[in-house]
């Protein structure tokens, strides 16, 4: 009778660890977006509160377990508390566009500031990007990459950055000629440069505001 | 008018909720302030000095934000429940942080005790 109990409660065991396995390794998953060693602390950190719950418990049947997790709250909702925070803090740390754009998505999922300060540093990479590509592209297509002042015949004219896909354009003048690398190059870094700054400057101050309560 | 003291059958009210919220960081913070804590000592302190339940899911994501803005820091230390625990402390700049903090909080419940002192003698 007693080896009967006994199994049964390895059995009611085995089922709380299965729960803690699950419920971390769902966090684990939704974490993907932080580094592997801050993901690897967190689920360590929760691991250790868990079974330092379950042992004052001294219960460690998976109902006392679900509680414990509950407690906790879903993954989901820890992962949205952690990943916010962790991407803001990677892009100021990376200074990467890349990791700046994708955290500033999730800003811009958050607030109407987000999607501004999104919305401006998309249009900011997009120029930096184009100038670039203007100085990579004009040893390809000589005669059509370039800044050039596009007239109509009728006095309108218009400045246009092309890439020398559309071809020659009939009227009109390439007003830098070959100095289009170097001056695309310089202008396209420096765009992307000072877009950054400014993506890391709005997104400093909103860390800085999280402190707050939040509403 | 409703009768203030909320009965347990009642949901949170959400306007404590925010409050409670608002209070933590200072909260955590002057948990620190005698010496390094583990998570959940730090659940206990707050529930036992301060009768500030909060939901345990909050406070660790919100110790990550204190750290990341160094205001504490944290190290493993291996304990005889045979798992590590993460400690955290406060750094110099949290030491400064929550002073300026426990000042603010001083003047601004001074200031709402002056407010609110006629409810009370109306009581």
């Amino acid at each position: 009778m007693a080896a009967i109990e006994s199994k049964h409660d390895d059995a009611k065991r085995d089922e709380a660890k299965k729960m803690i396995e699950a419920y971390l390794g769902r966090l684990r998953r939704l974490l993907s977006g932080v580094n592997q060693q801050g993901a690897g602390e967190i689920i360590e950190e929760l691991h250790s509160h868990i079974l330092e719950r379950v042992e004052a418990s001294g219960d460690g049947t998976s109902s006392s377990v679900a509680t414990i997790l509950a407690a906790l709250g879903s993954p989901d909702e820890l992962a949205n508390e952690y990943l916010t925070d962790n991407l803001l803090a990677r892009a100021e740390a990376s200074r990467s566009p890349l990791q700046i754009l994708k955290s500033l998505f999730r800003w811009a999922s958050l607030s109407v500031v987000g999607f501004f300060v999104l919305a401006i540093s998309v249009l900011g990479y997009f120029l930096g990007a184009v100038f670039i590509m203007v100085a990579a592209l004009k040893p390809f297509h000589p005669q059509a990459a370039g800044l050039w002042l596009l007239g109509n015949g009728a006095g309108d004219a218009e400045i246009s950055l092309r890439l020398g896909f559309g071809g020659v354009p009939t009227e009109g003048r390439d007003l830098l000629g070959w100095w289009v690398v170097p001056v695309g190059l310089l202008a396209g870094c420096a765009v992307v440069v000072l877009t950054t700054r400014l993506a890391l400057w709005c997104t400093r101050l909103y860390r800085r505001s999280r402190l707050l309560p939040r509403s | 008018m409703r009768p203030e003291a909320p009965r347990a059958a009642e949901p949170p009210d959400k306007w404590e909720v925010q409050l409670r919220k608002g209070c933590l960081e200072l909260a955590i913070l002057a948990a620190l302030w005698d010496g390094k804590l583990y998570g959940l000592e730090i659940l206990r302190r707050l529930e036992s000095d301060s009768d500030l339940i909060v939901s345990e899911g909050t406070v660790y994501p919100l110790l990550s934000r204190l750290k990341a803005l160094e205001l504490v820091r944290s190290e493993w230390v291996e304990s005889d429940a045979g798992h590590p625990r993460k400690y955290y402390a406060l750094t110099g700049a949290g030491k400064r942080r929550v002073q300026v903090m426990a000042g603010m909080w001083e003047r601004f419940s001074s200031s709402m005790g002056k407010l609110l002192a006629p409810l009370a003698r109306g009581k």
